[in-house]
């Protein structure tokens, strides 16, 4: 019998859906499974972390993770698949840039757990109890996983790979991802197994798009009804399609919702929210100043927009752990 | 223990500021002068790495509103530096750091004076204390 590649996935700070979004592969996963030998998949099978420790390095032919590094367990498991790991792919946009829970960062995490255990108007937690990594209960130690004070993206903690990012990866992504490790016919380290250009060069409302856009007031999706054909940023509305990478699948599109931004930047850009506001301010048109500011007033939360899906790995908001540890 | 002097990036435009004096006699006079061809060649990225990498103020020099030698670059940049003070806030930097001046100045001389008046409420301000950890990241 020929060994098939060990295959790992894993969580770390994510919601699942990039785990649904693998399931969504169908039948196809069916193939994929016998060609495979799943070693971890917490979310379809039993599995034991010590199965993995026993394992010699590198035995893994792939570790596919996905999820942000938010707490010790999740840094602990990272460096463990890593070194039992031939290629580690980072799976969706909180693996490859942190992701939308990585703007916990523009808080801190001190004001968060305040928030959640102490001043959210419905907590009541009289004796102030507050998570705490041992706590002892009836004379016994009771252990939870620490909070770390940063939300990492994986390149942060450990090498990475190859990156797959969305929220989540689009099915194609992944099965051409996947077979592309199968086949062995891989780019080079360190590439992105998704289309280089910005998402406007596929967008289907390109074609409509005027040569020159004015933004003279911004929108929110909820206050104007825009037209399945027309570009979002003739009307006004926020769209992040001319700093995101395409790929997608113009999912979100299709549906008549703007991008938010969760493919991330276009190949080359490390901070896309940065692009973004070089691009959307040149759009905006007004004769003064106070035309200018009255019109990015209605720019509400702007770093929420900006950096849904990337303040980790953002030019003002990136740490980087690995740095921290040696 | 030597004064807190702050450390002020300069991007002026060649076409307004400081064009009739030899570029080697001014960067001796302005610490972190960067002249650029066009203060609207300046993008976001180029700002946020200033602060990124240690800078505690920015000062944009451009040319006198409808005066720009492209057009309306210095316009571009100055709509960018509107978002851009809504976006530093989040993190940390107040937007006083970021300061964008219209106006011409062929020997350039009043670019030290300008970097002076900046760096007088910058040490009142004292270095920049990014939210989160950033901060550590910096020089």
């Amino acid at each position: 019998m020929t060994k098939k590649p060990k295959v790992a996935i894993y969580w770390l700070g994510a919601c699942g859906g990039c785990d649904e979004a693998i399931v969504d592969l169908n039948e196809l996963l069916l193939d994929v499974a016998s060609a495979i030998e799943i070693v971890l998949w917490p979310l379809a099978m039993d599995g034991k972390y010590d199965s993995i420790k026993r394992l010699p390095d590198g035995a893994i032919a792939l570790s596919i993770i996905h999820g942000n590094v938010r707490n010790s367990e999740h840094e602990e498991m990272a460096r463990l698949l890593r070194a039992k790991s031939q290629i580690v792919l980072g799976f969706g946009s909180c693996a490859c840039f942190g992701g939308a829970t990585g703007l916990a960062n523009f808080c801190g995490r001190d004001s968060i757990m305040q928030w959640v255990y102490r001043d959210s108007p419905t907590v009541e937690n009289p004796k102030g109890e507050t998570p705490k990594p041992v706590s002892t209960v009836d004379g016994n130690t009771l252990t939870l996983p620490e909070i770390l004070d940063h939300v990492y993206a994986l390149n942060q903690v450990i090498p990475v790979d190859y990156y797959l990012p969305g929220c989540p990866p689009p099915p194609d992504l992944i099965s051409h991802a996947i077979t592309a490790v199968l086949e062995g016919k891989l780019p080079p380290r360190g590439a992105a197994l998704a289309p280089q250009k910005a998402l406007c060069e596929s967008c289907p409302r390109n074609e409509t798009k005027p040569p020159r856009i004015d933004i003279k007031e911004i929108k929110r999706p909820h206050e104007v009804e825009v037209d399945s054909h027309v570009c979002f940023l003739v009307e006004g509305v926020i769209c992040m399609g001319p700093a995101t990478r395409g790929g997608c699948g113009e999912t979100c599109l299709r549906i008549n919702t703007p991008c938010r931004g969760c493919f991330g930047p276009v190949e080359g850009v490390e901070d896309a929210g940065a692009k973004f506001l070089s691009a959307f301010a040149s759009l905006v048109r007004a004769t003064t100043d106070e035309q200018v500011q009255s019109i990015m007033e209605k720019f509400y939360d702007p770093v929420g927009y900006l950096y849904r899906f990337t303040q980790p790995s953002s030019t003002l908001g990136k740490r980087n752990k690995v740095r921290e540890t040696v | 223990m030597q004064a807190y002097e702050p450390k002020i990036i300069c991007f002026s435009c060649c076409f307004g500021w400081g064009y009739l004096t030899g570029r080697d006699v001014l960067s001796v006079k302005i610490k972190h002068w960067i002249p650029v061809i066009c203060s609207g060649k300046l993008d976001s990225t180029h700002i946020m790495k200033a602060f990124r990498e240690g800078a505690d103020g920015v000062l944009i020099l451009g040319c006198p509103d409808g005066d720009c030698h492209f057009q309306d670059g210095n316009y571009q940049t100055r709509k960018k530096v509107h978002l851009l003070h809504k976006v530093l806030v989040s993190y940390g930097i107040d937007p006083r750091r970021l300061r964008m001046e219209l106006g011409t100045d062929p020997e350039g001389d009043t670019i030290p004076k300008l970097i002076q008046s900046m760096s007088r409420e910058l040490r009142q301000m004292g270095p920049v204390k990014m939210t989160d950890h950033a901060v550590e990241a910096r020089p």
